[in-house]
């Protein structure tokens, strides 16, 4: 080989890749609109995107796998966590989680109401981007999903909204144990229990079923006899119960007070 | 050195440095909030210290390939550089704006895209720098009427690295489309022109250090130069596979970044042959250390590292946890850190007083305690990573949780990067210890390039 056969070797590489994703690039634009729903780029939206840049989140989380390995990847978020959670959680974190326990704290970022409701809705708009399903299997931010360690203690407990959305949410991950401990609330992932997504529509066809033999009459009711009486009506599944016995602690009844049972029901309620 | 002006690269290298030194303080820092609890939580969060820690090592590495590139140009070109004035107000400009850039971002002065946090204005004088730096380049070259391969490449690389730079002036709404123009910097730097940079300072430093014949190094400059484009362009598509693009860029960026490797391979076998038709006969032996070692170190950082990640199935998993941070260390430091301390170590003898060629003990404990120091860390990321990876993507273990069960990763990650740290001490100590030569001593190195290289031609010219 030659001189300038190597020169003719490094015109044709650059060129032609260079033209192949020039093309894509353009072929990639006229389907952006579709896959990141750009009819729902609110202004709401772009300006939580700007909050976002501002306050430099990025350099601790990541969004959509990019960004800073200190905090959880928040892809998801909005569909794990309610807005109620979210909006209490950045008007001041560390009410919900101790730096004793995770060694690290997300520092107050200081936003105003609007600040707030604006980068829930960014997280929210980047929540549905068609992305190719990632991540494949949902990221949580604590709680083990591993039953029979010590792992995934439960946390302080939580609590300074008045909102009892928000605390029962909170609730829902230190309770001692933690609920989502073992469950989830995404649709179609069953841990050590059930998930708890679409729970309301679920109790609905429970009660009304001839299977059941418990209390209640509203879904709220069911909710609150299973955490008070997990037995009271078995999920069906071999890993949930054994001899009529409920794998879910029995604890609860005594252990929370009847406030934040209340909470937990008004939660678990909004679970769609 | 054989031209007055290329004395000029000695403060280039003297600022980049500086801040090696300062971008490895962050780094520790932000190791240590891993640990936490972090006393500093309210005052430098890890956000702080992360932005500064890359920023300050995207700016070094820069101003060492500016410096690399004012002492190869007057050499290729056989003339000095077009104007000293300029050379120096540039340095004064850059140093400016990195230390501005820093000092904004401890007081939350950002614009919170990673790698690209520079504020607005500061990215217009970064862009001004860049067209400063290259008028005098190429007035250089201009005057001087000849250029070689070796220096084509490397201006090249940086013209286009400049240019690559604008699309991260403008901004985008949609979070999606912003994304996938950032790895137009940053994906096509550093898989794609500054490997053109990095192949030719590695062309201009084995032809000089192994007396290895022009003309088939720079053939072979091309072909390499050729492959990193082949795979580097479309492989920047092993970014986009999670953030919201069409399906197809997942098969195109797993093929083509799976190619990437080739060309870092090829630029290993390069070195090696090179080194191998003359031995390791040349006086500067600590510079054939870093020059061989970087050549090496990108193929186990960039290629090995980087392709144990790249496929879409493996990347599913993998993306955006400390898997990317050690690869991410691994790379960058093989292929950019360590060619410009290859050309420090080359041009230092000609450019202060008093050193010797072959360089001293303590040049060769950095070397050896910043190899060692900075492969430990990527084992130390990529154990913390591998353990993440497994608990909290696989068995879905809560992300604090997950991070809590790394504790003893991140020890020895503080461990190693302290080896790796005072290697890089020694390196900047070592660096400032002779005093430079003055730009009026017009006495010519009697040893440095002049007796390095024995290429035709080229060596023997008076001034
Ligand atoms: C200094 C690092 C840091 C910065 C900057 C940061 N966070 Fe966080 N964030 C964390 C950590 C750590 C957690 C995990 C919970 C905790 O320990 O507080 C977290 C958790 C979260 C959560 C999940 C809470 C939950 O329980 O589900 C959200 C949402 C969030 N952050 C949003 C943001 C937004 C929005 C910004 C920018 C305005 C931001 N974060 C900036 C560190 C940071
Ligand atoms: C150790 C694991 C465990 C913990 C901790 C736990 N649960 Fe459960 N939970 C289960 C299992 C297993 C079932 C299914 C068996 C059953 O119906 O009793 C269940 C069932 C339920 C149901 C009924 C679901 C349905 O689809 O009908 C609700 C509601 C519920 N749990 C709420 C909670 C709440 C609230 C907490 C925290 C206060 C909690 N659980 C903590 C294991 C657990
Ligand atoms: C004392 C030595 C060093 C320590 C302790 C250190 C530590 C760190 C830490 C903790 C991060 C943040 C990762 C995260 O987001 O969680 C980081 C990021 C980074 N560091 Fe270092 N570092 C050191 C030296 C270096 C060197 C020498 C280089 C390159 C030559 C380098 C390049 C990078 C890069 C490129 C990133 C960004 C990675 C990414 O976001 O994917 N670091 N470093
Ligand atoms: C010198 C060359 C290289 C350097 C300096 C480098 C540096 C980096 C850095 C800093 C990141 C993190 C970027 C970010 O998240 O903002 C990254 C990501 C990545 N690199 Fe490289 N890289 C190099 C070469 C390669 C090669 C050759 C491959 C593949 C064979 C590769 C594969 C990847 C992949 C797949 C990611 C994405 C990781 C993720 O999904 O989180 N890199 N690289
Ligand atoms: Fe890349």
């Amino acid at each position: 080989m030659t001189k300038r056969q190597g020169r003719l070797f490094f015109i044709i590489c650059t060129f032609l890749t260079a033209a192949a994703f020039i093309g894509m690039t353009i072929h990639s634009h006229s389907r952006f609109a579709e896959l990141t729903n750009e009819d729902k780029l609110t202004p709401a939206v772009i300006s939580g995107k700007d909050i976002w840049h501002k306050n430099n989140c990025i350099n601790c989380h990541t969004l959509l796998g990019e960004g800073g390995y200190y905090a959880p990847d928040l892809t998801k978020i909005t569909q794990q966590r309610g807005t109620p959670y979210l909006t209490a959680f950045l008007k001041d974190p560390s009410q919900f989680y101790s730096e004793e326990k995770h060694r690290r704290l997300m520092p107050n970022p200081n936003l105003g109401d609007t600040e707030i409701s604006d980068v829930i809705a960014f997280l929210d708009w980047v929540s549905h981007i068609d992305n190719q399903g990632w991540p494949p299997r949902p990221i949580i931010v604590s709680g083990t999903t591993i039953p029979g360690t010590d792992v995934g203690q439960p946390a302080t407990q939580a609590s300074v909204s008045s909102d009892p959305v928000a605390q029962g949410e909170a609730l829902f991950r230190s309770s001692p144990p933690a609920c989502n401990a073992c469950h989830s609330v995404v649709p179609g992932t069953n841990l050590a229990g059930p998930t708890l997504a679409g729970l309301v529509t679920r109790a609905t066809a429970i009660i009304a079923s001839p299977e059941y033999k418990g209390e209640a009459k509203t879904p709220a009711e069911y909710i609150r006899e299973s955490i008070t009486h997990p037995s009271a009506y078995l999920v069906p599944g071999a890993m949930y119960s054994a001899n009529n016995q409920s794998f879910m602690p029995d604890n609860f009844i005594t252990d929370l007070e009847p406030g934040q049972i209340d909470s937990l029901v008004a939660y678990l309620e909004t679970l769609k | 050195m054989r031209y007055r002006s290329q004395s000029v690269a000695y403060w280039y290298f003297a600022v980049a440095m500086c801040l090696f030194g300062l971008q490895l303080v962050f780094g520790l820092l932000s190791a240590s909030k891993y640990l936490g609890p972090d006393p500093l939580l309210d005052f430098l969060p890890f956000d702080k210290t992360k932005a500064i820690h890359t920023n300050l090592l995207i700016v070094w590495v820069l101003t060492g390939f500016m410096g690399a590139t004012y002492y190869v140009v007057p050499e290729e070109s056989r003339g000095e550089i077009y104007s000293i004035k300029l050379a120096y107000a540039q340095l004064v400009a850059w140093t400016l704006m990195g230390v501005t850039a820093i000092v904004g971002y401890m007081f939350g002065w950002t614009a919170g895209n990673k790698m690209l946090e520079q504020p607005f204005p500061l990215k217009i004088v970064i862009v001004v720098v860049m067209l400063m730096f290259l008028f005098n380049i190429l007035m250089t070259i201009k005057r001087a009427g000849r250029w070689t391969v070796t220096e084509g490449v490397l201006v090249a690389g940086l013209v286009l690295a400049a240019v690559l730079y604008l699309p991260a002036l403008i901004e985008y709404d949609n979070y999606t489309v912003s994304i996938f123009y950032r790895w137009w910097t940053i994906h096509l730097w550093v898989e794609g022109v500054w490997e053109m940079i990095q192949g030719g300072l590695l062309a201009y430093l084995l032809i000089r250090l192994s007396g290895a014949d022009r003309e088939v190094m720079e053939k072979w400059l091309y072909v390499i130069v050729g492959l990193v484009f082949l795979a580097g362009i479309l492989g920047t598509a092993h970014h986009y596979y999670w953030v919201g693009v069409p399906y197809y860029w997942l098969p195109i960026g797993g093929l083509f970044s799976a190619l990437e490797p080739l060309a870092l391979l090829g630029m290993a076998m390069y070195a090696y042959f090179a080194m191998r038709r003359s031995g390791l006969s040349h006086p500067n032996s600590l510079a054939v250390h870093w020059t061989i070692g970087s050549a090496v170190f990108t193929v186990f950082g960039a290629g090995l590292l980087g392709f144990a990640h790249t496929w879409p199935s493996v990347n599913k998993w993998t993306h955006g946890t400390l898997v990317t941070a050690m690869h991410g260390h691994g790379a960058f430091y093989g292929a950019y850190a360590m060619i410009v301390m290859a050309i420090i170590s080359y041009t230092l003898p000609s450019l202060t007083e008093n050193r010797k060629v072959e360089g001293n003990n303590i040049g060769y404990w950095a070397f050896w305690m910043q190899v060692m120091g900075m492969f430990g860390m990527t084992l130390s990321f990529g154990t913390a990573g591998i353990g993440q990876v497994y608990l909290e993507r696989i068995l879905g273990l809560g992300y604090l949780d997950t991070q809590l069960k790394l504790q003893v990763h991140f020890l020895m990650l503080i461990a190693t990067a302290s080896v790796f740290a005072i290697g890089a001490a020694f390196f900047i100590w070592d660096f400032f210890r002779n005093a430079p030569k003055s730009i009026s001593d017009s006495r010519i190195s009697e040893f440095g390039p002049v007796i390095d290289s024995n290429n035709g031609g080229l060596l023997y010219q008076k001034r």
